[in-house]
C-alpha cells in the first residue's frame, strides 16, 4: 500500500513539472507552428536570475517572481529576436533562429556568468520532508503537485473565460480568420511567449529546486522532456501536452521501479524511440489537435 | 460605406490573379460581383480585407487610403470578412465565436450583450446551439455563424464570399433571406457568389469579372435582363 | 554535368587544392591543422547540404551519423594490444580485428549510410515539424547509444589509441570527393526532383516524384558523408567521447551551412571557409583573453555567440545564405549564352 501511495506521489508530482514544461512548449508551438528550441533556456534564465539575486536581502518569494518574470522576458525575447524577424520565411529558418537563439543564450550565460554550476537560493521547505499516509516524501513533491494544480487551473480558466484566451485558441486553428476578426497577430504571439516564459519560470522553481544549482546546459533535460510529453499527447492540443506530461512521467516513474540498473541507462533511448514511433503512426501526436491550421 | 477599390492588382508569385481592378460599393448599398471560378473575385475581397497585400491599386474607406493595411486595423475601420472557407473556429462554441467576433469593442460589454441577442434573434437555428462546439453544426449553420460573427464587430462595410457554396437550396434561400434583411438595416455589403440570379436579386449594382478584370458593371436589374450574361462571362 | 557544373567543380576543388598546398608549403603546424580539420569540416557540411539544401528538411540527426563513422573505425582499427585497455570489454568477434584506417574510414561511411537506410526509411514521408522533431528524437537515440554502448564505445569516458592516418592530403582529397558528390547529387535526376519538392510537395508528387524515397536516397548520402567525415576526424583527433557528437557539434556544422547557403554547393563551402575563419580567430582571441587573465573568469563561449548571432543575422537579412541560388559557375557564366545546358 505505502508502495502504491509513494508511486501515485512520485507519478504525480514528476508528471505535474513534466506538464508544465508540455504546456510551455505547446503553447507556442500550437499557435505558431515554432518548435522553440530556445525553451530550455527559459528554464536557464529563471535559474541564473534567483542565483544572481541570492545575495540581495530579499525574502525567497520576491527572488522566486524576478525569476519568473527573467523567464518571461526571455520568452518575449525569443519573439523578437528569432520568431518574429523570419516569420514570413519559412518553417525551416524559424526552427534554425531558435536553436541558433538558444546556443546564442547558453553561451552567454557561460560567458558572463560560467560554465560551472552556480548555486541558487531554495527556501527551508523544499529540503524538508513530509509524512503522508505512512510514506516519508519531499515537501518540495507535494509543492510541485500543488503548484502544477495551480497553474494548470488558472491556465485552463484563462483559456475559456477571458477574449484574450479564447482569441489564442482560435489562433492556434486559424491564424489569418482570427486577425480578419480584429485579433491583433502581435498581441497573441507575445501573449503566447510570455505564457510560455510564466510556465518555464515556474518549472525552473520548482525542477531546480531538486538539485539546488544551474548550468548553462540546465535546460536541455526540460527540453527533450516537453518534446516527448507534447508528442505523446499531440503537438496541437493544450489538453494533450498535459495528459501527455502525466503520461511521461508514469511511463518514467514505471521504468524507474521495474528496470534493471544496466537497462536503464537506456531509457532516453527507449522513450525518444517512442517519439519516433508515435510521429510514423500519427504525425500530428496521439490526442489531436484543432482541425486545421496554417502559419502566419 | 463608401468603398472605392482602383486598379487593384493581386499576384500570386508571377500569377496575375486580379490584374486592375475598379470597384465602388456606396452607403447603404448591396454591390454583387460576379464572375465564374478563378476569376479573381475571392482574391479581390482578401486584398480589401487585408489578408493579402496587393501587389498595386488603391482600396479607399471613405476617401481615406487603407490599402495594404493589416485585417485587424480593416476590422477597427468597419469592414468585415466573411471568406468562401466559412472557417468557423471548430473547437469553440458557437457563443466563443460570437464573443471573438466582437474583439475589437470587447469593452463594451452591454453592447455585445445586446448585439448577441440580436443575432441569436435573427438566427434561432444559432440560439439553440449556442454551447455546442462550432465543429459540430451543419454547413448551414456554419454559415449563418460565420455572418452572425462578422456583425459583431459592428461593421459598415461587410464583404461575404460565396455565402451560398455547396448548401442545399431550402438553406440558400434562408441566408439570402437574412442578407436582405442586413441589407435593410442600411448596412453596404459587397457580395461574391456564383449563384446569379440570387445575387442579382439581393443586389443594387453587379461587376462582372473575368480572368482578372471586370467585364461588365451596371445596375444588377439591367445585368439580370441581359440574357447572354450567363454564357459571355460566367462560362456559363 | 554541364559546363558550369563543371566549372564549379573546378573552381571549388581547386580552392580545396590550393588551400591544401599552401599548407603543405608553409608548414606552419597550426595551420596544417586547421586546414586538415577544415578539409573534414567540409565534408560533414557538404553532407548535411545534400540532405538539407536539396530536401529542406532541418537534420539534426547528422551529427549522430558522424559519430557512427567515427566509433566504427575505432572499433575496427585501434590496435589489438591497445583495444585491451580502451575497450576492455569488446566482443571477441571485433577485438581481434585491425583493420587499416583507410578500410576503417570506408567502412564507418558505409556502416552510417546502412544505419540510415534501416532507421529513415519510414521516416521520410514526415515534413516540417513532425520530420524535425523526429531527426532530433534521432540525434538523441544515437546519442544516448553511444553514452551507454560502453563495450564499444566505452561510454561517457574518452575513448583513445585510433591511429593517426588523416593528414593533410587524406583530408583534401576527402574534401574534394565530397564536393563532386555534392555537385553530382544537385544535378541528378534525384536531386532535381528533390529540389522541386522542396519547393512544392504536392505539385513534384503529382509529376509522380516519390517524395519520401527521394528524401531517403539524399539522407542515406548524406550520412554516409557524416561517416566518412565522422572517421576522418577520429583518426585525425585520435581521442573523443560522445559528447563530441551532439548538439554543439550540430550547432557548428549548422552554422557553417546556413551562414553560406544550404541551397548550394559553393554556399557550403563558402560557408565552411568563412565559419572556419572566425571560429578559429574568435578561439584564438578567446585563449589570449584566457593567457592574459583579464578577466576573473575563463572567457568560454565567446565563439559561439558571435557564431550565433551571424547565423540570425544571416537568416533574417539573407535568409538564402551568402550564396542562396547560383553555384559560382553559373554565377560566372552568366552573361554568356547557354549552349548545351539539360534544362
Amino acid at each position: 500500500m505505502t508502495a502504491a501511495i509513494q508511486f501515485v506521489i512520485d507519478v504525480l508530482s514528476l508528471g505535474g513539472a513534466y506538464a508544465l514544461m508540455a504546456l510551455g512548449l505547446v503553447i507556442v508551438y500550437g499557435i505558431l507552428r515554432l518548435v522553440n528550441f530556445a525553451y530550455g533556456e527559459l528554464i536557464m534564465a529563471a535559474g541564473y536570475t534567483l542565483y544572481l539575486v541570492s545575495a540581495s536581502p530579499l525574502p525567497w518569494l520576491v527572488m522566486a517572481v524576478l525569476a519568473v518574470g527573467a523567464a518571461v522576458v526571455t520568452g518575449i525575447a525569443t519573439d523578437y529576436v528569432a520568431f518574429r524577424p523570419v516569420r514570413a520565411k519559412s518553417v525551416t529558418a524559424v526552427l534554425i533562429t531558435s536553436f541558433a537563439f538558444s546556443t546564442l543564450l547558453q553561451n552567454a550565460a557561460q560567458l558572463l556568468i560560467s560554465p560551472r554550476p552556480r548555486s541558487i537560493p531554495l527556501p527551508e521547505v523544499f529540503s524538508d520532508t513530509v509524512t503522508l499516509f505512512g510514506v516519508v516524501t519531499p515537501a518540495r513533491n507535494l509543492i510541485t503537485i500543488a503548484a502544477a494544480a495551480v497553474l494548470l487551473s488558472l491556465f485552463t480558466l484563462a483559456m475559456r473565460r477571458t477574449v484574450l484566451g479564447i482569441a489564442m485558441r482560435a489562433a492556434a486553428t486559424h491564424f489569418t480568420m482570427a486577425r480578419m476578426l480584429g485579433v491583433p497577430a502581435n498581441l497573441v504571439i507575445s501573449t503566447a511567449f510570455a505564457i510560455s516564459g510564466l510556465l518555464a519560470g515556474t518549472v525552473a522553481l520548482l525542477w531546480l529546486g531538486r538539485i539546488g544549482t544551474v548550468v548553462p546546459r540546465v535546460g536541455l533535460e526540460p527540453l527533450l522532456i516537453a518534446f516527448i510529453a507534447t508528442v505523446i499527447g499531440g503537438m496541437r492540443s493544450l489538453e494533450g501536452a498535459v495528459l501527455g506530461g502525466f503520461l511521461l512521467a508514469f511511463i518514467d516513474t514505471a521504468l524507474n521501479y521495474s528496470l534493471p540498473q544496466d537497462l536503464l541507462k537506456f531509457r532516453d533511448a527507449f522513450t525518444f524511440s517512442l517519439v519516433i514511433l508515435i510521429l510514423l503512426w500519427r504525425p500530428a501526436g496521439l490526442v489531436r489537435g484543432p482541425a486545421t491550421g496554417q502559419r502566419t | 460605406m463608401a468603398l472605392a477599390v482602383e486598379a487593384l492588382e493581386v499576384r500570386y508569385g508571377g500569377i496575375r490573379a486580379v490584374r486592375g481592378v475598379d470597384i465602388e460599393v456606396g452607403d447603404g448599398e448591396v454591390v454583387a460581383l460576379l464572375g465564374a471560378n478563378g476569376a479573381g473575385k475571392s482574391s479581390t475581397l482578401l486584398a480589401i480585407a487585408g489578408a493579402i497585400r496587393p501587389y498595386a491599386g488603391r482600396v479607399r474607406l471613405d476617401g481615406r487610403d487603407v490599402t495594404g493595411s493589416i485585417p485587424e486595423r480593416m476590422v477597427r475601420a468597419g469592414v468585415a470578412m466573411v471568406p468562401e472557407t466559412r472557417d468557423v473556429f471548430p473547437d469553440l462554441t458557437v457563443e466563443e465565436n460570437l464573443r471573438l467576433g466582437a474583439y475589437v469593442r470587447r469593452r463594451d460589454r452591454a453592447d455585445v450583450e445586446a448585439d448577441r441577442a440580436a443575432m441569436f434573434a435573427l438566427f434561432p437555428r444559432l440560439a439553440e446551439r449556442a454551447e455546442q462546439t462550432a465543429g459540430t453544426l451543419s454547413g448551414g449553420e456554419q454559415q449563418m455563424l460565420v455572418i452572425a460573427r462578422a456583425m459583431m464587430s459592428r461593421p459598415r462595410l461587410l464583404l461575404l464570399d460565396e455565402p451560398s457554396l455547396g448548401l442545399a437550396p431550402t438553406i440558400v434561400e434562408q441566408i439570402f433571406a437574412m442578407i436582405a434583411r442586413l441589407a435593410a438595416t442600411g448596412l453596404s455589403i459587397l457580395l461574391v457568389e456564383q449563384n446569379v440570379g440570387k445575387a442579382l436579386a439581393v443586389a443594387d449594382r453587379a461587376y462582372v469579372m473575368r480572368l482578372g478584370r471586370i467585364a461588365a458593371a451596371g445596375p444588377a436589374r439591367e445585368l439580370a435582363a441581359a440574357a447572354d450574361l450567363k454564357e459571355h462571362y460566367l462560362g456559363g | 554535368m554541364s559546363a558550369r557544373d563543371l566549372l564549379t567543380l573546378l573552381l571549388l576543388a581547386g580552392s580545396v587544392a590550393l588551400l591544401a598546398v599552401a599548407a603543405e608549403f608553409l608548414e606552419v603546424r597550426l595551420f596544417v591543422r586547421i586546414v586538415t580539420n577544415l578539409f573534414i569540416m567540409l565534408v560533414l557540411v557538404l553532407g548535411l547540404q545534400v540532405f538539407m539544401g536539396n530536401s529542406g528538411i532541418l537534420s539534426f540527426a547528422h551529427v549522430g551519423f558522424m559519430g557512427v563513422g567515427a566509433y566504427t573505425t575505432a572499433v575496427l582499427t585501434i590496435p589489438v594490444r591497445m583495444k585491451g585497455m580502451a575497450l576492455p570489454d569488446l566482443y571477441p568477434l571485433v577485438a581481434g580485428l585491425e583493420l587499416s584506417p583507410l578500410a576503417g574510414i570506408l567502412i564507418g561511411g558505409l556502416v552510417a549510410a546502412l544505419v540510415a537506410a534501416v532507421i529513415a526509411y519510414p521516416l521520410m514521408r514526415l515534413s516540417d515539424a513532425a520530420a524535425v522533431i523526429t531527426l532530433f528524437a534521432l540525434l538523441v537515440v544515437l546519442h544516448t547509444i553511444m553514452l551507454h554502448w560502453s563495450a564499444v564505445t566505452n561510454g561517457p569516458r574518452t575513448l583513445f589509441g585510433l591511429p593517426r592516418a588523416t593528414d593533410l592530403r587524406l583530408a583534401a582529397v576527402a574534401a574534394a570527393l565530397a564536393v563532386a558528390l555534392a555537385l553530382l547529387f544537385k544535378e541528378s535526376r534525384i536531386g532535381l526532383l528533390l529540389r522541386s519538392s522542396r519547393d512544392d510537395e504536392v505539385a513534384a508528387a503529382a509529376l509522380g516524384a516519390r517524395v519520401p524515397v527521394l528524401r531517403w536516397q539524399a539522407f542515406v548520402l548524406a550520412a554516409f558523408m557524416a561517416g566518412i567525415g565522422g572517421a576522418l576526424w577520429a583518426h585525425f583527433i585520435t581521442s573523443f567521447s560522445p559528447k563530441a557528437f551532439y548538439l554543439k557539434e550540430s550547432f557548428v556544422i549548422l552554422a557553417m551551412l546556413v551562414i553560406g547557403g544550404p541551397g548550394t554547393v559553393t554556399g557550403a563551402v563558402a560557408g565552411t571557409y568563412i565559419v572556419t575563419l572566425a571560429f578559429e580567430s574568435l578561439r584564438a582571441l578567446e585563449a589570449y583573453l584566457n593567457r592574459a587573465q583579464i578577466f576573473a573568469e575563463q572567457v568560454v563561449g565567446l565563439t559561439e555567440v558571435v557564431l550565433a548571432l551571424a547565423m540570425i543575422g544571416v537568416l533574417v537579412l539573407r535568409p538564402g545564405g551568402l550564396v542562396a541560388t547560383r553555384e559560382i559557375g553559373t554565377w560566372l557564366l552568366r552573361r554568356k549564352p547557354d549552349k548545351g545546358d539539360p534544362p
